[in-house]
């Protein structure tokens, strides 16, 4: 009884941080291209900086008329936004927050979290499918693509870390960063890199937000999407967002290692500076060809990747 | 080689692009919050057509011709020439009104006046929610021109040449 209700506790605390995390992230990535920009982003709407913009975004949607479009396949349609949802809940499960804070230790995490996050793909494809509309399948497809690509080279990213700690728990990894003194961003550079613009990919954000390109294919595969389903998207996204940078954290960064403050403040720093990247990303690099997209993806990311881990595993048998 | 080159150049113009966003990120915004802040307004800008003032005698210059009623296209200009006790008629206007909400700033009224009597003010800030609020009597426009600082070449302060021209309009002759 003890351990059901604590498990309720945790769930609960997930999803009350998914909503926060989405809440701060739209507002921080309007504030954030408003100043790229050279605009104040939100500001009216109440709070210091406009910070209660995403509540009445969310408030708006809600009070949303419930649409279902014509031809839509009901059942694809309507589980679409929560199998989107799903995965982005199910991959806090792994994360280490602090030395202690981690929800449960699997010691196959990293195999967890990849296999749980291109489950995303599948949501999409519903929306795509589900829409009936050709711009949703066409984005559908090109998410498809897209995702199924470039999970290749994000995996193999990650072989170089697991191969250097002999682990596969992430909470492992980061005993191993801890212990070695020696954050694996330096001995993985290309590693990180790798992991880091094929994460950019999986999360559908410019410069590889095809899928959803807003000047050809209107939204993509949320084309036919209002009201709170758009918003369980959203927040999928922008969870997503955060989870993977926290992802990047934990195997390149140091996880929650830090000097003075707790553990779990300095992941949380960690993670939300790889956001700023991202986001900071995405304000300043226009959108790639569906051809350049895979021509990175192939013929760059994969024998990048491919390359660091063999180095790895070269180096670590002649020392 | 090329390879090299390609990777060379996409590295460095990703460096350079993304030092020019974060480098705009940090400077000011240029946004102009515009009903609490106001931009300034160009002198010479011009808005809506406004009765002058002579400044010797305190007196409107309008004789209430009639020749700006006349050229106006949409017609939203009124005026009633003044009858003195003598039952003559007199040159000054007994009423002159202006319907801005069918005013199209064109100009018109101005190059028709023979007496110097109208000037296109840069008072902007006209709006208002009832359409009756929108017709100005000649008291109005009187006041109205005293608040604009549109170029003026008679009647009150006179712009030389220079100063003309550095506010970007050529003075009138």
């Amino acid at each position: 009884m003890n351990i059901l209700l604590f498990s309720i506790l945790k769930a609960a605390a997930v999803v009350a941080f998914l909503g926060l995390n989405a809440f701060v992230l739209i507002w921080a990535e309007r504030k954030i291209s408003g100043y790229i920009q050279r605009r104040y982003g939100p500001l009216r709407v109440g709070g210091p900086a406009g910070v209660f913009q995403s509540a009445a975004d969310i408030l708006k949607l809600v009070a949303k008329e419930d649409f279902v479009p014509g031809g839509a396949d009901k059942w694809l349609w309507t589980l679409a936004p929560a199998v989107a949802l799903v995965p982005a809940v199910l991959v806090y499960l792994v994360l280490p927050i602090g030395r202690t804070v981690v929800l449960q230790n699997l010691n196959i995490g990293l195999v967890f979290f990849a296999s749980v996050t291109s489950f995303t793909l599948l949501g999409i494809f519903m929306a795509g499918w589900g829409s009936n509309n050709k711009y949703s399948l066409v984005g559908a497809m090109r998410a498809g693509a897209q995702l199924f690509s470039y999970e290749i080279p994000l995996i193999l990213s990650t072989v170089g870390v697991v191969v250097a700690t002999g682990t596969l728990s992430l909470q492992g990894i980061v005993q191993a960063q801890v212990t070695h003194h020696e954050w694996f961003v330096f001995p993985q550079i290309l590693g990180f890199i790798v992991f880091y613009v094929a994460s950019l990919a999986e999360l559908n954000r410019t410069p590889f937000d095809l899928a959803e390109a807003e000047s050809e294919l209107i939204a993509g595969y949320f084309t036919e999407y209002s009201g709170i389903r758009w918003a369980m998207f959203a927040i999928a996204e922008y969870s997503n967002l955060f989870t993977t940078s926290a992802l990047g954290v934990t195997l390149f960064l140091g996880g929650w290692h830090g000097p003075w403050l707790p553990g779990w403040i300095w992941f949380l720093i960690k993670s939300y500076v790889l956001v700023f990247v991202g986001i900071w990303i995405r304000w300043t690099l226009p959108r790639v060809r569906i051809d350049q997209l895979m021509d990175l993806g192939w013929k760059f990311l994969f024998p990048v990747s491919v390359v660091n881990v063999l180095g790895t595993a070269l180096y670590l048998m002649v020392r | 080689m090329a390879l090299w080159e390609r990777l060379w150049n996409t590295g460095k113009s990703m460096v350079v692009g993304h030092g020019i966003t974060i480098r705009e990120m940090l400077r000011k915004p240029v946004t102009v919050r515009y009903p609490e802040e106001k931009p300034p307004f160009e002198r010479g800008s011009r808005s809506v057509p406004v009765l002058k003032v002579n400044e010797e005698t305190g007196l409107l210059n309008c004789v209430s011709c009639g020749l700006c009623e006349r050229s106006c296209p949409p017609s939203c200009i009124e005026i009633v020439q003044a009858v003195g006790e003598d039952g003559h008629r007199k040159p000054w206007p007994e009423t002159f009104q202006l319907d801005l909400s069918h005013c199209m700033v064109c100009n018109l009224c101005v190059e028709a006046c023979p007496f110097d009597a109208l000037e296109m003010a840069d008072v902007v800030e006209l709006s208002s929610y009832q359409v009756q609020d929108l017709i100005f009597n000649k008291e109005q426009l009187a006041e109205l021109w005293k608040t604009s600082r549109a170029l003026r070449v008679a009647g009150g302060e006179r712009l030389d040449a220079e100063e003309a021209v550095a506010a970007g309009t050529p003075a009138r002759p």
